[in-house]
């Protein structure tokens, strides 16, 4: 016999999953609008709200199931942990956002040299592929898939200041592609920083450990 | 305030082999929790603590019980004396059938612990520490029984605290309340465990969560684990106890 607060756990988890797709769109639209200098600043400022929204509907659940079962052991860790999850997912929406907002309001990369857009597209693909280890990690409670991403961010994290180096060198670059382009990486490097976040979260939520993937 | 060391305790009602080799160490001046499903033997487990188990007929017991290192179940011990350093609580408030002057006085009187004004000032010291003299301070000689549940039940407990225990034992003491006489007795547990050792057997695991500084969960006579009340209800290390809290089975 499955317990009530079962209900309430499967309805939660289908809203991440649900957060996790549209995450990932989020995160791809903008990053392929600056690469090929598309506007795609509406379509993820949709996507950005319904995020926050559908975090607002998770921190929602959250207070009611701990109102109405107060869960204690793995559902308290679950909850406890999809609730910050679903703050990393809408944070994710944000800085799809900001990256897009950045082909609207500076006109992207346009006027930035190849080997930019070279390391900006290199860059986004560690990234993305931390976002779709958060969801996947999530989606399973596979501890061993979370802790991948450790690697994976710490060399995004020198990538981000690797770029900074080569911009000092070379200041002759236009300042609409300087400020662009550390924009996005910048904004990269926070998105890869909550994919850790997340799987940090996983971890927890699964055996209670407290691990710090950054 | 003394610590409780149970060693390989077992205990048998005739045939029934109730506790089972337990052993555990109750921290002094904090609350512990007792839990585990019915039948598990909370409630012999803390009737051990002051010999109560060996009113009931057929009923056995070996191992060791240490409080402030001297072992309870060694053939010396005065059982009238340990009762009056381990107090008890129990589910249904109990008032003598006196005043509610008379209910606390009467330990410290048979014990000879004082007298005349002495007994006022227990009496009034004890009330206070069970968070009930300013309810019933012009009330001391109405019967115990004209009080409410939740009065009654706080009497009893300052009626346990007036004879200076070391140990003070919980029976389910919240089973028989509504939701605001649990309120009050909670919050006077968690008062009186900062200068008192109290044991609290509970069914209610969110009163457990809220009232104790440890929990101990029991299956079938064993201690299956041990811990402060935090690490056993977010990250409980046995997978039967977290069985048990999540309501899998019991």
């Amino acid at each position: 016999m499955s317990r009530i607060i079962d209900v309430g756990l499967e309805e939660l988890t289908a809203m991440l999953h649900r957060m996790g797709e549209l995450t990932y769109d989020a995160i791809s639209v903008s990053i392929n609008g600056c690469l090929h200098n598309t506007n795609v600043y509406t379509r993820v400022h949709e996507m950005s709200d319904m995020l926050v929204s559908m975090a607002d509907d998770v921190e929602d659940k959250v207070f009611e199931l701990i109102a109405r079962f107060q869960p204690v052991a793995s559902d308290l860790r679950t909850i406890k942990s999809y609730m910050k999850i679903a703050y990393d997912f809408a944070r994710y929406g944000r800085y799809a956002l900001d990256i897009s907002y950045i082909n609207e309001r500076l006109g992207g990369l346009k006027e930035c040299e190849e080997w930019i857009l070279k390391y900006i597209d290199e860059m986004s693909e560690k990234v993305l592929s931390m976002v779709r280890t958060s969801i996947y990690s999530l989606r399973s409670h596979n501890t061993e898939l979370a802790k991948t991403v450790s690697k994976t961010e710490q060399e995004v994290d020198e990538m981000y200041f690797e770029f900074l180096d080569r911009l000092i060198e070379k200041a002759h670059i236009a300042s609409k592609c300087t400020i662009s382009s550390v924009l996005i990486i910048r904004y990269l490097e926070r998105i890869a920083d909550h994919a850790a976040y997340i799987c940090e979260s996983v971890i927890y939520l699964a055996t209670g450990q407290k691990i710090i993937l950054r | 305030m003394a610590e409780v060391d149970i060693r390989k305790l077992n205990t048998w009602f005739k045939d029934n082999h109730v506790l089972k080799d337990l052993s555990l160490t109750i921290k002094e001046n904090a609350v512990t929790a007792v839990m585990g499903p019915s039948g598990c033997g909370k409630t012999t487990l803390i009737r051990a603590i002051n010999r109560m188990n060996e009113i009931i007929s057929g009923s056995r017991t070996t191992g060791e019980v240490y409080i402030n290192g001297i072992n309870i179940y060694d053939e010396n011990t005065n059982v009238y004396e340990l009762r009056r350093k381990v107090g008890m609580v129990f589910q249904r408030p109990n008032p003598f059938p006196k005043s509610v002057f008379e209910n606390v006085a009467f330990g410290p009187k048979i014990h000879k612990m004082a007298n005349g004004k002495e007994i006022d000032k227990i009496v009034e010291r004890s009330l206070k520490e069970a968070a009930l003299w300013e309810e019933i301070k012009d009330r001391l000689n109405d019967s115990a029984f004209s009080l409410s549940g939740g009065q009654q039940q706080r009497l009893c407990i300052a009626r346990a605290l007036a004879v200076e225990p070391e140990v003070v034992l919980m029976d389910e003491p919240c089973s028989a309340l509504d939701p605001t006489a649990t309120t009050k007795i909670e919050a006077l547990i968690r008062e009186i465990g900062e200068k008192y050792t109290v044991i609290i057997v509970t069914h209610n695991l969110q009163q457990a969560a809220r009232v104790s500084d440890f929990t101990a969960f029991l299956y079938v006579g064993k201690l299956v684990e041990y811990g402060d009340t935090k690490s056993v209800f977010e990250n409980p290390k046995s997978e039967l106890t977290e069985k048990y809290i999540t309501g899998e089975f019991g």
